[in-house]
């Protein structure tokens, strides 16, 4: 039995421009820090080879940080003499300037063991009875179908041959640019088991097939709408002409959540959650909220981003505050015994949210009426009493 | 504000004071009527009185002389600090200086502008100088009255407000303190909290900052970032997208290029294939041809030979004729040379001539030399006799110009001395003019002696009656000088404190009654209002009666005075006649008079007596100003002698009597006719002298034109004479001679050149004949050489072709040899037959219709392969750009942008709130504070509570400050109910309470006199305190109501005493301030 480790999609200095730059910083380092948990799982399940089918840069030229770290993982988390593939995807193409090319520091950094795929007739023989065929996309985007471009099944041929490229099996009609795979190329090309990588899902597009051909997904998700992100796929195979097991494995170490909340009811089961530290937590308010239910919303955001003393609740949140609206007015929110000054300008405010000619204006003054609020809270709360 | 200095001259009875404030409490204590009021008075119009103000005149020095000086230094802020001078009265001036040290000042206004700048500095309500409701005399104001209110009038306070003020500075300077120390701390707080969210985006203007860094321009530079990253990444989808869609096209096209280029091909095939077949065809029958061709050639080579053979016999009889010619042509060509040799031997014969030719030639040639130099001898003649003539003409010419020009030169000498002596005549008129004006100098002299003796005369009776007014004016200032009197405006005052004496003392004139009831007989002695009475043995009831005192006393037992008024009624007219015996009765006693009536005739006979000292000033002015002019007299009349010595000495020994005679023959203005005179005859010289002196050069001319002249002339004679001697016939008869001796030489010499030339002619003539001969046998030698030479030719030419011909003629023959005939039949038949075997294509394809298919095909193609390289072309852009890479990119983008968008209006909205609270803050702060007696009621009534022991719960104060009461028992009461000490202390607390608020200096101009022991201890603690917070400035004469045990002594050695660190000086009056 012949066991593989295939993976793809690391996009190693992938920017989320989206997020705070802390954020960023988390989000960027948990796919360098991914690599490791990966060659843990290869080690744990004793895999012949590791198959990294294709993006493993976010750029084909990416800053040297990341390539230096990438190969010092690799040296420092060997998993044994087995090779490890790297076939050079759509997003970090083989070209004479990318990170892949020969000439490039990088590659004079990686261990022996580390197989980059900088040939179109790149073959490499796994056992005496299995055989590997790569081919690298040496563009951004392309028509060429890679997995066809591969080698068929020479006649008489009893090898395993797995086939390992980047691409995509469900293009439009017509728009069939980037790297189009077909789904029958595996069965065509006389392959047992055919890697390939782009969509960042688990997916087995041949479910049906005796040849999987197999998307892993990204490692570490990098978006909200990766619903089977955070995996790599453990490939069994037996002998020819019997379909290989191909089982995901977890990785990631974050999950990536969209929540909605539409009172403060449920903003208050968020803080029920597990693993909330683990989550890239994305938090849509939409509610109507007094200026006390206000406070408290802001409270729980404040628990769950953390501040400048504690840690959040939530690994990194993203809060939508845009349907997230106040109740008009001042309501009995302010309590009677304030100076009389404060209590002519909340009346003053009342006024102006009473008379204002538009939203905005009325907005405006309900907004200052929080600010107030809140205002006072925090001096009330350092004075260790309450409002 | 803090007072640091007061500097007062001539101020009301103030010569001289300097006053040196300190930094807290500042008891300033003197005795009655040292001037305490008249420093405050000074302070209040150095601040609040335009210089020019004639309501200076009560502040005038009694003693008169000066204007009054006031000038006060203060500071209204740290490193602030002004310095106002003012000297009032009509000459007065005023000056407004700031400094940062206190040292060093620099001017900021002058004269009129310093009071508006002053009340803006100050801000106590009063308006500018000249401005709406500005009235004439000492302005006021309810900060005015606060903070300098008069002795008169120390509870002032409490019947002023703000309503009457002129102007808002007071009020919002009141305000704005109120409200900065009104507000609760709480409140102070969060406004600083709101103001400092609310800075961190707005300008102190309210607009948004735009700075780097500010949130503004971070959350708009994010957006800004982020749109161009999303707009950068949106071109690169749409590149792809376009490139993908081009792709597409370029696709769909390639089909149908293919498919045309496919047609194009086949089409070409076709033609190409029919156009084959016509090639073929073409070929075979080009072959045919060719074999018909070969046959036809080999049996035309027979032909060929025989019509050779036949030629070959034509070219040798021609060979032979050539032969024959030649022959002829050799013979003729011997018989040219036979001819030409004889006619060459008769050329050389005639080529010499024969001797009787030369001999003849000779004789002529002597004949023409002859003939020559006999001309030449002629014309030599001819020439010298020219000559001679010549040189006659020119003598005679010579000798008539000299004549010409000796009898011009006598002219000129006879103008020249003409000029000369018109030059001698006019010089001597110009010196009678100098003399003339001498005598007139002398004449002139002498008048200035006798003007000088009549200055010197003047000059003494002048000094005589100066004298006499000087000692006049010494008796009179001496007179003046005995009387000790006040300025005249000084008695205003004096009739004023007279005034109230009066009324003071009327208010002690109340009628007392007395009656005395004697149980014994009592001797009385009895003084009614300060008269004393007859003394008297009373045994009876007696009742007596006076307006004010009485005195009785009753024999050895006791005196009873008894007084009409109040206390404080009699203190005031002793307070009074303190100030009379001070101010006024010294002026009296000085004067000698009893009374201001006396005082003031006293007075007006002292400005008589100034009137009339003024008059002997005038006088005295006047006299000294006639002897001013004189005071050289003397002098000048001993220059004018010795100036009249000069002039006569100048005269010589010329008689002075004519000279003065002639002069008044020249008018009345003999200066002015001696110049006119003396400017005529200078020109006259100047014009005589020019003349002589042109007449004298011209003379020297012509003498000089005729001595050249008269050597000409001389030379020329000399010449003319060496001439003649060579002619002794004459030279007429010279001059013929030669003429005719050249004539025949002439004619000598023409005879034998003609002769000559005739003999020329024939010799050459006969020479050319024979010449001629000679050519005409050359010519025909060389005809007969051509003819010779044109008939060899022929003969190698026939040879030549006959030679030709016959080898010709064999290679022909070898060549028939060569043929094969019946095989070039045979491949002849074998063409035809091949032609015949070829298909016929279906139709005639002509090369130009391949062309055009093939063109067509060729086009068909390259747009084909454009259409390959576009998609090239377009995939490699698609490769470079990445289409599905390029969308994931700009998702991100996307959001971001989004995101930043989401954010930067989600901060602008957050501080416009900011903004907008705080405004709303500050508008509900400054409605709190507006009612500014609620603000300040609170301090104000806690000092009085405390003052009172809680006998007075409240103190009402109205929005404008007014004061509505205080509460007693829970009930309002006015203030005016209240006690004139209580309402002292109320005031000083109201107007303690107010500076402390404004943190300004107030004075007090003896505020506390009716207080009593607990109270003034209280106070004066409250002043200790207050000192420490603000400056109080405190006038009195009782220093120990305010310093307590800490009173200096008197006698102490400086002019102030600092304690509590300097928070509270006593300052000693007496020493300061030097009275008139």
């Amino acid at each position: 039995m012949l066991k593989l480790l295939h993976t793809a999609d690391w996009h190693l200095a992938r920017r989320f421009p989206s997020f705070p730059d802390e954020a960023q910083k988390k989000l960027s380092r948990a796919r360098m820090d991914v690599v490791a948990s990966i060659l843990d799982v290869a080690r744990r399940n004793a895999v012949h080879a590791i198959l990294c089918a294709g993006d493993i840069f976010d750029d084909p030229q990416p800053a040297p940080e990341f390539w230096e770290e990438l190969a010092r993982t690799l040296r420092e988390h060997a998993v044994g003499p087995v090779p490890i593939f790297f076939v050079p995807g759509n997003h970090d193409p083989l070209t004479l300037e990318s990170v892949w090319a020969p000439a490039h520091p990088f590659r004079s950094r990686l261990p022996k063991w580390v197989h980059v795929v900088d040939r179109d007739d790149f073959s490499y023989e796994l056992s005496k009875d299995a055989v590997l065929y790569a081919r690298p996309c040496r563009s951004k985007a392309g028509e060429t179908d890679l997995a066809m471009a591969l080698p068929a099944r020479a006649a008489g041929d009893e090898r395993l041959r797995i086939g390992c490229v980047h691409g995509c099996t469900f293009d439009v009609e017509g728009y069939q640019t980037n790297f189009p795979i077909s789904r029958d190329a595996g069965l065509e090309r006389g392959f047992d088991y055919l890697a390939i990588g782009d969509t960042h899902s688990f997916r087995d597009v041949t479910a049906g097939s005796p040849v999987p051909t197999v998307y892993p997904g990204a490692p570490e998700p990098t978006s909200f709408d990766e619903a089977g992100a955070g995996n790599v796929a453990l490939v069994a195979l037996f002998r020819r002409g019997r379909r290989p097991r191909v089982d995901p494995e977890p990785v990631a170490f974050w999950r990536w959540l969209d929540l909605h909340c539409r009172d403060l009811n449920e903003l208050r089961r968020v803080l029920t959650l597990t693993d909330l530290d683990r989550h890239v937590v994305r938090l849509h308010l939409d509610m109507v909220v007094s200026l006390s239910e206000e406070t408290e919303v802001e409270r729980i955001v404040r628990d769950l981003e953390g501040t400048h003393a504690t840690h959040g609740r939530a690994g990194v949140l993203l809060v939508e505050r845009t349907n997230l609206r106040l109740e008009i007015g001042s309501g009995d929110a302010f309590p009677e015994d304030l100076p009389p000054v404060l209590r002519d300008t909340v009346a003053r405010l009342d006024q102006l949210v009473a008379s204002a000619a538009s939203e905005v204006e009325k907005s405006k003054a309900t907004r200052a009426l929080s600010h107030l609020f809140k205002l006072l809270q925090t001096q009330h709360a350092s004075k260790g009493r309450a409002l | 504000m803090k007072l640091q200095r007061l500097r007062v001259t001539n101020f009301a009875a103030v010569r001289d004071a300097d006053v040196t404030f300190g930094k807290g409490l500042n008891v300033l204590y003197g005795p009655n009527d040292l001037g305490k009021s008249t420093l405050v008075d000074a302070i209040r119009m150095v601040l609040l009185l335009p210089y020019t103000s004639t309501s200076i005149e009560q502040y005038i020095a009694w003693t008169g002389g000066h204007e009054p000086m006031v000038e006060l230094t203060f500071e209204t802020e740290q490193q602030r600090i002004w310095r106002v001078r003012k000297e009032f009265g009509r000459g007065g001036s005023a000056v407004l200086q700031e400094s940062k040290n206190g040292q060093d000042f620099d001017d900021v206004e002058r004269a009129r502008k310093v009071d508006g700048r002053l009340r803006e500095i100050l801000r106590w309500g009063i308006p500018e100088p000249g401005g709406t409701g500005s009235g004439k005399g000492l302005p006021t104001s309810f900060l005015a009255t606060a903070l300098l209110s008069t002795q008169s009038e120390v509870a002032a306070i409490l019947g002023e407000s703000l309503q009457k003020d002129l102007t808002g500075s007071g009020r919002e300077w009141i305000a704005a303190a109120l409200q900065a120390v009104a507000q609760d701390p709480w409140f102070v707080s969060l406004l600083r909290d709101v103001q400092a969210r609310r800075d961190e985006a707005y300008t102190d203007k309210g607009s948004k900052k735009a700075a780097k860094g500010s949130v503004f321009k971070v959350a708009a530079d994010r957006v800004k970032d982020t749109r161009e990253e999303k707009d950068r990444l949106q071109k690169v989808v749409d590149d792809s997208e376009g490139a993908e869609a081009l792709l597409r096209e370029l696709f769909q096209n390639r089909y149908e290029k293919r498919e045309a280029l496919a047609r194009a091909s086949d089409e070409v095939a076709i033609l190409e294939k029919l156009a084959t077949q016509a090639a073929d065809r073409s070929a075979a029958a080009e072959l045919v041809r060719c074999a018909e061709q070969e046959v036809e050639r080999i049996l035309s080579l027979a032909h060929e030979i025989k019509e050779g053979e036949a030629k070959a016999h034509v070219f040798l009889s021609q060979v032979k004729e050539a032969k024959a010619a030649v022959a002829t042509a050799q013979q003729n060509q011997s018989k040219a040379q036979l001819a030409l040799k004889a006619a060459e031997q008769a050329a050389r014969e005639k080529a010499d001539p024969n001797i009787n030719e030369t001999v003849v030639r000779q004789e002529l040639e002597l004949k023409i030399a002859a003939a020559d130099r006999a001309a030449g001898i002629a014309q030599q003649s001819l020439d010298a006799a020219h000559n001679a003539q010549q040189l006659i003409h020119a003598a005679a010419e010579v000798g008539r110009k000299l004549g010409e020009q000796e009898e011009a030169a006598a002219i000129a000498r006879k103008t020249s001395d003409e000029d000369a002596e018109q030059e001698e005549a006019a010089n001597f008129e110009l010196l009678r003019c100098d003399l003339l004006e001498r005598a007139l100098d002398v004449r002139l002299a002498d008048s200035r002696v006798v003007d000088a003796q009549v200055a010197v005369q003047k000059k003494s009776t002048v000094q005589q009656r100066l004298d006499a007014v000087l000692i006049e004016r010494a008796s009179l200032i001496k007179k003046r000088s005995a009387m000790k009197l006040p300025a005249s405006a000084a008695i205003a005052p004096m009739r004023r404190l007279a005034h109230e004496i009066a009324a003071a003392r009327g208010t002690l004139s109340v009628g007392l009654a007395v009656s005395i009831e004697p149980v014994k007989p009592l001797d009385l002695r009895i003084q009614r209002d300060g008269t004393l009475l007859e003394p008297t043995v009373a045994q009876q009831p007696l009742e007596v009666e006076a307006d004010t005192a009485l005195e009785i006393g009753i024999a050895d037992v006791a005196t009873v005075r008894i007084r009409g008024g109040r206390r404080d009624a009699r203190e005031r007219v002793h307070v009074l006649e303190q100030q009379w015996a001070q101010d006024v009765a010294p002026h009296l006693a000085a004067a000698a008079v009893p009374d201001l009536d006396g005082l003031d005739s006293k007075i007006t006979e002292s400005v008589r007596l100034d009137a009339q000292v003024q008059e002997k000033d005038n006088e005295s002015q006047a006299f000294e100003a006639q002897l001013a002019p004189l005071a050289e007299a003397a002098r000048e009349l001993q220059d004018a002698m010795q100036h009249a010595a000069l002039c006569r000495t100048a005269i010589g020994d010329v008689p002075l009597e004519p000279l003065l005679a002639e002069l008044e023959l020249l008018g009345a203005d003999p200066v002015y006719a001696l110049r006119t005179r003396r400017g005529e005859l200078s020109k006259s010289v100047v014009s005589a002298r020019a003349r002589a002196t042109e007449s004298a050069r011209l003379y020297t001319l012509a003498e000089d034109r005729t001595t050249n002249l008269r050597g000409l002339w001389e030379a020329a004679t000399s010449k003319r004479d060496e001439a003649l001697a060579t002619f002794p016939d004459g030279v007429d008869a010279a001059l013929s001679a030669s003429e005719r001796n050249l004539s025949e030489a002439s004619s000598e010499r023409q005879n034998a050149g003609a002769d000559l030339e005739a003999l020329d002619q024939t010799i050459s003539s006969q020479k050319r004949i024979i010449d001629e001969a000679a050519i005409s046998a050359r010519t025909q030698l060389e005809i007969a050489n051509a003819d010779v030479e044109t008939a060899r030719q022929n003969l190698t030419t026939a040879i030549t072709s006959h030679a030709e011909h016959t080898g010709r003629l064999a290679e022909l023959q070898k060549r028939r040899d060569a043929e094969d005939l019946s095989a070039a039949e045979l491949r002849l038949q074998e063409a035809k037959s091949h032609h015949a075997a070829l298909p016929i294509p279906e139709r005639n394809a002509t090369q130009d219709e391949v062309h055009m298919e093939r063109n067509r095909e060729k086009a068909a193609r390259s747009e084909y392969e454009a259409n390959e390289s576009e998609i090239q072309r377009a995939r490699g852009r698609l490769e470079q750009v990445g289409g599905a890479v390029a969308r994931e990119r700009l998702r991100d983008a996307s959001e971001a942008f989004e995101q930043a968008e989401r954010q930067e209006k989600e901060i602008e909205a957050d501080y416009e709130a900011w903004k907008l609270l705080l405004e709303q803050l500050k508008a509900a702060d400054s409605a709190q504070a507006s009612n500014l007696g609620q603000a300040l009621a609170p301090t104000v009534a806690g000092l009085f509570q405390s003052l009172t022991q809680q006998r007075y719960q409240s103190v009402q104060l109205g929005a404008q400050l007014s004061t509505e009461g205080v509460v007693v028992h829970g009930a309002p009461r006015p203030a005016a109910l209240l006690s004139v000490g209580t309402r002292e202390q109320l005031s000083t607390l109201y107007r303690l309470a107010l500076a402390e608020y404004l943190q300004t200096a107030v004075v007090f101009d003896d505020q506390l006199v009716q207080s009593d022991g607990n109270r003034m201890d209280w106070l004066r603690g409250l002043l200790a305190e207050k000192a420490r917070i603000f400056q109080i400035i405190v006038l009195t004469c009782r220093p120990s109501d305010y310093l307590g045990t800490a009173t200096p002594l008197s006698g102490a050695p400086n002019t102030h005493t600092d304690q509590a660190d300097g928070f509270i000086r006593a300052i000693d009056l007496g020493r300061v301030v030097q009275r008139h």
